[in-house]
């Protein structure tokens, strides 16, 4: 297909779902999936509320020792993925929207510009850890030396630190890994036509990976700095 | 060798050219039992029913197990100086006990099994939802919980079903990771299968299937699912938090690391306690079901019942408190549990009021069912009674942690639940296998798991409060006595579960064929027939009739 042709309308392919045997209207299905990811959602927030409530916890009992640590995380860096997440929601939207109008070449294209910024997401995080790494803030390698304050408490603060934006990293991994398979599946003629509809469910799923990593930043970088 | 004679030799042709003879096969199509025959169709199988009988088929598995730990914990309890086992064995044997009984057994027991069957039957739909990810939430379930069980029966783990820290994260020297990765991946069968009740419940519903038209069963279905969802995550949350302490020592429970154990109570109740109406809220169902049957008049109060429900479900997650009030919190927050745990007490009762006035003036017939229900409601009541108790402070300093508690949950857990689940199973059982159950067995077992019930657990209530703690093997010899009562009312007890196994297992040959409404009930389960077609109903349900359908006693005479 030439550039020319997927701006025309013949790039624009037909909308739908195909539905399975069990559902009576292609209604029912839509709505089934779309509430069905709102379900597992709320399951992940509560997930994720688990491990806010011990960081907040941790840090009411241990006020100085927590700020302390703070200051030693990557804000900037924290800052900079925060900003890169809000963009890549804003293309999975794009994505969204030409997915239902059926323009097929945009669709896959602001999908594989949101797995990017997903990308760029883990590969700043990435960089973050090394500095971590560099700067002696790995409590839990034996071998080597921790450098910010041996008060117990701030080594609780940087494992949580650590074991949050894991939890959120593998989410984001997943999600990047899904995203790309679903844009080389959503390249190939048909797939708009049968499922267009999974776009739409695996977009909720992104903008909540983003919304996780909104609360986590000022959770652990911003609050008491 | 004489030839066999020609009669034979043309039975077994027309069985093998006809496998299921006098069956009628053409305008029908084929039950869901008989719709494909080997082993691998099972173990691919989308079909809620066949899924259904798969988890029937696991907890089953994992409840002798379970039984079987038990046993051995009573027969320990004969004597009072712990010789039978080494102190080590006893430990690990309540520990496979109740992490066998409740996360393998009691909190899949009714929504995997009859809540996957019959749930969607009810309700009118084809399937639930999302058919693959039913079948993925069992294979989940099965690999996780083998795996678990091996864990705590080759390695052995002595935490308790409780995982408590700081013995689970610093003193234990057992293996309480892989049982910790076990319970967590086994939370994620619950959380698929409550997510699919919920979507199956907003969205499968029949033309006509109003919410108020819905059987209790499927509220109590929603109910449930609503505490899976909402409740599951926070314990898979705490228990990774246990296994990174374990592993990296990040010390989020460790005092000594600036964590607080306390913290993981908090965590670990904030699911347990709803947990235990996720045990508790589908045998509600059950019992609603099977009371207006075998009363033939309508549930008493539908509506009172149906918000009971999510009443129970929505007020559980505010009374975890009540299991530490002697652990290291504060007397204001003792307090507000204790009082809310009594609000908690309301909705039950509105649901036992309700049961009891459908029973009153109705056509009473004792059948198997209605036997297991009546126990329920007795049962349930003691079992409910005795958590007032202990939600009051005063007598909770007194009995926490003895076997008055074990007592108390276990009337609950094994009086309610474990009744419920067999009055369901013989309630539907013409419905899951087209077969009828002996009904002499039935009743016969019914009494005997009753009368082995109380004999076993009633003297628990005066053991602790005499003083006998949980989870000790030594003991002093004036509670000698009433131990072996308890010990030899398990023994009647177990005579009581093995009945149903064996003439359950010997109706499916010879049982008695199943009409498709054997006891005159009015869900919509009952209009398909027994066992049902693939697709649930021959022709798809309207429903415009309210639920629990039965005339008035006046019209009808
Ligand atoms: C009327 C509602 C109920 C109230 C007020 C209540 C109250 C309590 C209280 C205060 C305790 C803590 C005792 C202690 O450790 O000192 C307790 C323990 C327990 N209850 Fe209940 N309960 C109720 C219903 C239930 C139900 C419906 C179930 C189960 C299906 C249940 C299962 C348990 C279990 C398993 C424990 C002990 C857990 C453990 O420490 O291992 N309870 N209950
Ligand atoms: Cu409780």
């Amino acid at each position: 297909m030439s550039a020319a042709a997927a701006q025309a309308p013949a790039g624009i392919a037909e909308v739908g779902i195909e539905r399975e045997e069990h559902f009576t209207t292609d209604g029912q299905q839509v709505h089934a999936a779309r509430f069905g990811m709102w379900c597992w959602l709320l399951t992940e927030l509560l997930l994720f509320a688990g491990l806010f409530l011990c960081a907040l916890i941790i840090r009411i009992m241990h006020p100085a020792s927590v700020t302390a640590t703070t200051t030693h995380l990557k804000f900037w860096i924290g800052a900079t993925n925060t900003a890169v997440l809000i963009v890549s929601s804003f293309t999975m939207s794009g994505a969204i929207e030409l997915s239902r109008i059926g323009w097929q070449r945009g669709t896959v294209r602001f999908m594989l510009a949101t797995a990017a910024l997903g990308t760029l997401f883990l590969v700043l995080k990435g960089y973050e850890y090394y500095q971590d790494f560099d700067e002696h803030m790995m409590p839990f390698l034996h071998g080597r030396r921790y450098a910010l304050a041996q008060d117990p408490s701030t080594i609780l603060f940087t494992d949580l630190y650590y074991v949050t934006t894991g939890l959120h990293g593998l989410h984001l991994t997943t999600g990047v890994s899904i995203l790309l398979v679903m844009a080389w599946m959503a390249s190939r003629p048909g797939f708009l036509q049968r499922h267009q509809n999974r776009i739409e469910i695996f977009g909720l799923y992104w903008h909540f990976i983003d919304l996780v990593w909104i609360i986590v930043f000022p959770v652990l970088y911003v609050l008491n700095r | 060798m004489t030839p066999p004679p020609d009669s034979l030799i043309g039975t077994i042709e027309t069985a093998l050219r006809e496998p299921h003879p006098g069956r009628i096969t053409i305008d029908r199509e084929p039950d869901y039992l008989h719709d494909e025959h080997t082993l691998w169709s099972w173990l691919t199988t989308t079909d809620h029913k066949r899924i259904g009988i798969l988890y029937l088929l696991s907890i089953t598995a994992f409840f002798i197990v379970g039984a079987f730990a038990a046993g051995l914990i009573r027969l320990s309890l004969v004597v009072p100086n712990g010789q039978i086992f080494s102190n080590d064995t006893y430990n690990k044997l309540f520990t496979i006990h109740g992490v066998v009984m409740i996360w393998f057994f009691l909190i899949p027991s009714i929504p995997a099994t009859f809540g996957n069957f019959i749930m969607p039957i009810m309700i009118g739909a084809k399937d639930v939802a999302f058919p693959r990810l039913n079948r993925t939430s069992w294979y989940i379930f099965v690999s996780a919980s083998l795996f678990t069980l091996f864990t705590v029966v080759a390695g052995g783990v002595d935490t308790g079903w409780t995982f408590y820290a700081p013995f689970s994260t610093t003193f234990s020297n057992t293996w309480v990771v892989p049982a910790l990765i076990g319970v967590i991946v086994v939370g994620f069968s619950s959380i698929l299968t409550g997510l699919n009740f919920i979507v199956t419940i907003h969205t499968m519903r029949a033309p006509g299937m109003t919410w108020f038209r819905m059987p209790i069963f499927v509220w109590t279905m929603y109910a449930v699912s609503l505490i899976f969802l909402l409740a599951t995550p926070v314990i898979t949350m705490a228990l990774i938090l246990l296994v990174m302490e374990r592993v990296f020592h990040i010390g989020v429970f460790d005092p000594a690391l600036g964590g607080d154990p306390v913290l993981f109570e908090h965590l670990f109740w904030f699911y347990s306690h709803p947990a235990v109406y996720i045990m508790v809220l589908p045998g509600m169902g059950v019992i609603s079901e099977i009371v207006p049957v075998f009363s033939q008049k309508r549930l008493f109060g539908y509506r009172f019942v149906a918000y009971a429900s999510i009443g129970l479900a929505s007020l559980t997650f505010f009374v975890w408190g009540h299991h530490m009030f002697v652990n290291g919190e504060s007397e204001t927050s003792a307090l507000v549990f204790s009082v809310l745990s009594f609000a908690v007490a309301v909705p039950s009762a509105v649901k036992v009021y309700n049961w009891t006035a459908t029973i009153y003036k109705g056509t009473l017939r004792l059948d198997t069912p209605m036997l297991y229900a009546m126990g329920y409601i007795g049962l349930f009541v003691v079992g409910g009674l005795t958590g007032l108790f202990l939600a009051t402070l005063a007598i909770d300093e007194h009995v926490h942690d003895t076997y008055f508690v074990v007592a108390h949950f276990h009337y609950i857990m094994v009086g309610g639940t474990a009744l419920a689940f067999l009055g369901g199973l013989h309630y539907w059982w013409p419905k899951f296998t087209g077969r009828l159950y002996p009904e002499a067995w039935g009743r016969l077992s019914a009494f005997l798991i009753f009368i082995g019930f109380n004999a076993t657990f009633a003297p628990q209530f005066v053991l602790g409060y005499l003083g006998m703690p949980r989870r000790y093997h030594n003991y002093p010899p004036e509670f000698q006595l009433l131990n072996i009562l308890s010990s030899s009312g398990s023994l009647v007890l177990a005579l009581g579960y093995v009945f149903p196994m064996v003439y359950l297992g010997w109706s499916l040959r010879y049982g008695a064929k199943a009409p498709p409404n054997p006891w005159n009930a009015k869900g919509l389960e009952w209009t398909t027939a027994s066992p049902p077609p693939k697709h649930n109903f021959e022709t798809p349900p309207t429903v415009d009739f309210p639920p629990y359908d039965y005339r008035r006693r006046e019209t009808r005479v």
